[in-house]
């Protein structure tokens, strides 16, 4: 059984959720980030601050990487080299074709490759995944997912879609997953992406997709990035031939503070009061890291994730329905169909 | 003033009777001749059961010369109605979907011209004063550019009470063809009456009741994706996925997104909610905004005064056109196109 010694790369919102997770597991960090903000984190929290990246690898058990999706490949790929298994938060990558080649290297390395799908461990999803396994709602025949927050503002990075992906890819590649792992796998997807970098108040942002699965089942994703006061929400309803399930994230808080300067009220804790989905994801990782039993989400799941977020904005792009290749079978391929 | 209801084919005639029958402006009458003879949910034993005046068939209630007629009959049905009442003289207020097809629609729209008659689809929900708040807010520039709008209206089969709506030949399709038009209605307000380019659509037969020798299935359930000329983007999920067991209905929802925010609005939210121990079911009290009541005064006043009457025949032509590209998606399994009318 290998120490937990984790070399975590990136120092941005990512990096310090995954963070706290890490110390309450008693793992050791070493951190390196390019963006200045390593040594901040570092300091706080008491971490090693590594100068270079293969000085964060040196040694490391497991690789964990929260930086900007195009910087994904070439990292983990080090970190494969460097004996690492590692920890990659979503998307794996912008390509399928990058996507696939990790999960490969990790398999010819013999390391372990996690994609950080964090949803599967919000429990309103866990949930819906028993009932939907158990067979408690039936035949499903249509499901739809929404996810609401500010436009991410707090990094550059995001609002290019040359490196994030946009909303389709970045944000709508969650809920995506949660229906592949729902529903099984993706066979054609049509998408629309909106974007409005200038709005009054900021960028706003909105996509949509209809996923067809191979079962039969639809799915709708829906991606909202609004103006700034736009609180986090997300929501799911799922129609099958023994009823319904419906969650909406902001319907039943376990406390709500009004009436207190400031929008939370500070001093008071708002919000969930589990275990943070974060902790959970990373402490199933870290198990399997360790020899445990394999988490819920592999390498092959961040893989077709990517190739349904990539069918997306191919759909949105050229406003065609696009088949999503359901094996190891690449690039993607228009399904036939008159052009728009 | 003298009303004609024809037809108890569609769910709502019984609704539309309940709210007519006791206004002391309207004298109100009714016919069903083609239901079955001895179906008890029908014909002159259902307009007993609601104490309205029965006539045997269409040609006797329109020899009355009705200043306004309701048309509730099955949707491929509605054509050969609307052009009786019109040639009777009678404004007339026609279920949704308007027809099944473009040349039937038009043929209604044509009819009611010459014989100077307004023709009305029956759209209820553009009459809730919350959408209309909506409308102001969305049109008046406060909001910004509107970027997407996803509505949902979902709903019981109705098949589990009239087993037409799940016949082609009497319904023209399911889930699509019953509810697509109902929040294509509303984006038609909120847009104007600009039409969307394209149309995309996905659907299933899941929540059919499988039985043997079965006609050909309809879909149950449906998602649809509009695109217009100017980028905007419209979802609608038409599917008939609400439990029958449910003490509502289903639900009629829309959720704008907005350059400067998102805003839901929901047409059937309940008032009450609790548990009934007696029944043990949950209790569901809907609002008490009543959008058929709502939609037939604006009818009734149209058809009184002569004015045009909206939503209007082109209002449903165009939402059906929308129907009809869906249904071509389907069979394609890419956008349809929609041409400007």
């Amino acid at each position: 059984m290998s120490r937990l010694d984790v070399a975590l790369i990136g120092a941005g919102f990512i990096a310090r959720t995954h963070m706290a997770a890490w110390i309450a597991l008693g793992a050791r960090i070493r951190i390196f980030s390019t963006d200045g903000q390593a040594a901040l984190l570092a300091e706080e929290f008491g971490l090693t601050e590594a100068a270079s990246l293969p000085a964060a690898l040196d040694g490391a058990a497991i690789a964990d990487i929260c930086t900007p999706t195009t910087t994904h490949h070439d990292i983990a790929l080090a970190a494969f080299e460097a004996g690492a298994h590692v920890l990659c938060e979503k998307p794996l990558a912008l390509t399928p074709k990058d996507a696939q080649h990790m999960s490969d290297a990790a398999h010819e390395a013999g390391r372990l490759l996690y994609p950080g799908h964090v949803v599967r461990f919000f429990p309103a999803y866990v949930r819906l995944h028993d009932a939907v396994t158990s067979g408690a709602l039936g035949r499903v025949a249509m499901a739809r997912f929404t996810r609401t927050g500010r436009y991410p503002t707090w990094s550059n990075w995001f609002t290019d879609p040359a490196l994030s992906g946009g909303i389709v890819t970045d944000q709508m590649l969650h809920d995506m997953d949660i229906a592949r792992w729902l529903f099984g796998d993706v066979v054609t997807v049509h998408a629309t992406q909106r974007g409005r970098p200038h709005a009054p108040e900021g960028p706003v942002a909105t996509g949509s997709a209809t996923l067809t699965h191979q079962s039969g089942v639809i799915s709708q994703v829906l991606g909202v990035w609004g103006p700034p006061a736009t609180p986090f929400r997300y929501t799911f309803h799922i129609a099958g031939s023994h009823g319904t399930l419906t969650h909406d994230s902001l319907a039943h808080p376990s406390l709500r503070v009004t009436g207190a300067a400031g929008a939370q009220g500070d001093g008071v804790p708002t919000g969930d009061f589990g275990e943070d989905p974060f902790a959970t994801q990373i402490r199933e990782f870290a198990a399997a890291f360790q020899g445990g039993p394999a988490p819920r989400v592999s390498a092959l799941d961040g893989v077709a994730a990517v190739r349904i977020a990539a069918a997306a904005r191919q759909s949105a792009a050229t406003g065609l329905a696009v088949a999503v290749a359901v094996d190891d079978a690449y690039p993607l391929t228009l399904t036939e169909g008159s052009p728009r | 003033m003298k009303v004609a209801l024809l037809s108890f084919a569609h769910v709502h005639a019984a609704t539309y009777i309940q709210l007519l029958r006791d206004r002391s402006d309207i004298e109100l009458i009714v016919t069903d001749p083609d239901a079955e003879p001895g179906d008890p949910t029908r014909g002159k034993t259902l307009a007993d059961e609601l104490g309205v005046p029965y006539r045997a068939d269409y040609e006797e209630a329109l020899a009355e010369r009705p200043r306004a007629v309701i048309i509730t009959s099955e949707n491929t049905r509605h054509r050969q109605l609307v052009e009786q009442a019109a040639a009777a003289g009678a404004h007339i207020l026609c279920e949704k979907p308007l027809a099944t097809t473009e040349e039937d629609a038009r043929a209604m729209i044509d009819a009611c011209q010459q014989a100077g008659v307004s023709l009305m689809t029956a759209y209820p929900v553009r009459f809730h004063p919350a959408f209309t708040a909506l409308r102001h807010s969305t049109t008046d520039g406060s909001l910004g550019r509107l970027l997407s709008v996803h509505g949902v209206n979902n709903s019981s089969p109705p098949a589990l009470e009239r087993s037409w709506f799940t016949d082609p030949a009497l319904s023209g399709g399911g889930a699509i063809m019953d509810h697509t038009v109902h929040i294509a209605d509303l984006i038609d307000v909120l847009l104007d009456g600009e039409q969307p380019t394209h149309v995309y659509a996905a659907a299933n037969e899941h929540l059919s009741p499988a039985h043997e020798g079965a006609a050909e299935a309809v879909e149950t359930a449906g998602l649809i994706t509009l695109t217009y000329p100017r980028g905007l983007v419209t979802t609608i999920d038409c599917s008939w996925s609400h439990p029958a067991t449910h003490p509502t209905w289903g639900g009629l929802t829309l959720t704008c997104v907005t350059e400067r925010a998102l805003v839901e609005f929901d047409a059937f939210p309940p008032l009450l909610t609790g548990y009934d121990t007696s029944r043990a079911t949950p209790r569901w009290e809907p609002a008490a905004t009543d959008l058929d009541a709502a939609m037939l005064n604006s009818f009734l006043t149209a058809a009184r005064t002569g004015q045009r009457a909206h939503p209007d025949g082109h209002a449903g032509l165009r939402t059906l056109r929308i129907v009809l590209a869906a249904y071509e998606s389907l069979r394609t399994g890419q956008p349809a196109t929609i041409t400007a009318a």
